[in-house]
């Protein structure tokens, strides 16, 4: 409950300080749509010359990209300005004020920064998703939508739970300064089905930046490629990096020393 | 002059030198778009033959010379340049008796340029064995006459980014500007697609912009997949936007100073 509450002034705060830059929010507005018309139109260019890639179909993708857009903003509302303001307060050691803080300091650290008009770039992805899925003429049963929504929520704690491992190694490594680049570095692959990559980029995306998990699977579940052992190992993964990313964030803090004092 | 330039690299090199981790970073970042196209191209060939008289292999091949032909014309000099205007820091170097943009911006480029493809160097050989391209159809003469080709893509790439970057006289929203200028690469350059595959109205306007001078028309050079025309035809359009974005460029940098009051410096 506290939590939420919290959660809710962040955003409030978070809504004041970009309303004094709100011609750069419309700006902004305006490029997220015009990147929005390349997607498309680069999936129509695809489309043209071939009728599936890698046997999935045009819904099937416009559905992904939904669902890459769901990534994608999580990365640019919530990972990047945290990190920065993290990298920052390690830098400067104001770090120290957020450890007093009566609160869970990895929820503070990872939250207390949001882009807030990004908020739009959700509902997008959501209509791009239930556009997707209808063009697709896959048969989404409840269930099939259910196992599609758990993998997409915990492909989103996979991707969260190794930022938190990235930046917790800013506490061994003081010089870390490019810690989440290279998962923004692999984030486009999002875009596309892993299965069309060949095998050397496909592990990458699935095991060791695990793009992958957050964005093809949960759509494999969609259209039934997965089978119950399988959904029931990538639940189990989410869960599984959600605990060893806090362990890893622990024993960091344990580390953090301060930077002047 | 020559004394100046040489000063200028020493000076940039040393400067790019030092900031190799994040050059890293960047190619690491720079690289992904390239390969997953690829990736995503040859997987619809293989499963059809081809696409539309593309083999996979001419598609690995066209990537392959892709990551080549853009680390060369490709700047990074909003990033370089654009915080100087910004905050004021210029005017340190308009007091000397050298272009900044024309000199020490441009040698920092090129010096950006030979370090990025130091580290190109290893992971395109890699690339090269993962993908196995056959490039037995290229020939010397196409190389001979892509490098001239990339080396005018460079500067009419530089020029019109420099006339961005000095937009930063008047607006301080010049990334969002490059963004969209970046959108305008994308779409006709040949970046996500060999140009013949877009849809035919890109194509008939692509012709005439300058966008697959940095990208496109090189690499068809270096594939010898043009008829003489076309190549006469390339270099004369090369040559016009050169002309042209030079004088874009000195025209907009001229009126930008003229207005620069060096905020808080």
């Amino acid at each position: 409950m506290q939590t939420l509450k919290l959660l809710g002034s962040f955003l409030k705060i978070n809504i004041q300080m970009s309303l004094a830059y709100r011609a750069d929010t419309v700006v902004n507005i305006l490029l997220n749509i015009m990147w929005l018309g390349w997607e498309l139109l680069s999936l129509n260019i695809i489309f043209s010359n071939t009728t599936s890639l890698g046997g999935w179909t045009l819904g099937e993708l416009i559905a992904l990209l939904g669902v890459f857009r769901l990534v994608n903003t999580m990365m640019v509302a919530l990972i990047w300005p945290n990190t920065e303001k993290f990298n920052q307060s390690i830098r400067d050691g104001s770090m120290d004020y957020t450890i007093l803080q009566p609160i869970n300091t990895m929820f503070l650290v990872t939250f207390s920064r949001i882009t807030v008009w990004r908020v739009w770039d959700l509902v997008l992805a959501i209509t791009l998703i239930v556009v997707g899925i209808n063009l697709s003429g896959d048969i989404a049963t409840a269930s099939s939508i259910l196992t599609f929504m758990l993998l997409t929520i915990s492909g989103a704690i996979v991707i969260y739970s190794l930022w938190i491992v990235l930046i917790a190694l800013t506490f061994w490594f003081t010089k870390f300064d490019n810690n989440v680049t290279i998962l923004q570095a692999l984030m486009d692959s999002g875009r596309y089905p892993a299965t069309v990559y060949p095998a050397w980029l496909r592990i990458i995306v699935t095991f060791i930046i695990p793009i992958a998990v957050a964005t093809t699977i949960p759509l494999q579940a969609l259209r039934s490629d997965l089978n119950a052992g399988q959904i029931v190992m990538f639940f189990v993964i989410g869960v599984l990096s959600f605990w060893v990313a806090s362990r890893v964030w622990k024993s960091g803090l344990k580390r953090y020393s301060g930077a002047s004092s | 002059m020559i004394l100046i330039f040489q000063r200028l690299w020493q000076v940039n090199w040393a400067e790019q030198w030092q900031y190799r981790a994040n050059l890293l970073m960047y190619l690491l970042y720079w690289l992904v778009s390239p390969i997953i196209y690829l990736a995503v191209w040859t997987s619809i060939a293989n499963s059809k033959g081809n696409v539309n008289g593309f083999t996979a292999n001419d598609f690995i091949t066209y990537y392959m010379t892709l990551l080549i032909v853009d680390q060369v014309t490709s700047n990074i000099i909003i990033h370089s340049f654009g915080y100087k205007i910004q905050d004021g820091t210029l005017s340190g170097e308009l007091i000397r008796p050298i272009h900044p943009m024309l000199t020490n911006a441009l040698v920092n480029n090129v010096a950006f340029k030979g370090l990025t493809i130091m580290g190109l160097t290893p992971i395109w050989i890699i690339l090269f064995f993962l993908f196995r391209p056959d490039f037995s159809h290229v020939t010397l003469i196409g190389i001979l006459l892509a490098i001239p080709a990339m080396v005018m893509g460079f500067f009419v790439g530089f020029l019109l980014s420099a006339a961005i970057t000095a937009l930063a006289f008047w607006t301080t929203r010049i990334y969002s500007i490059h963004e969209f200028y970046f959108a305008l690469i994308l779409l006709f350059s040949g970046q996500f697609v060999p140009l013949t595959l877009m849809p035919k109205v890109i194509q008939d306007i692509a012709q005439y912009l300058p966008f697959q001078l940095l990208i496109y028309y090189p690499i068809q050079l270096v594939l010898g997949k043009l008829s003489t025309q076309q190549i006469v035809q390339g270099y004369v359009m090369g040559f016009i936007w050169l002309l042209v974005s030079f004088f874009v460029f000195n025209w907009v940098w001229r009126k930008g100073v003229k207005r620069f009051s060096a905020v808080g410096a």
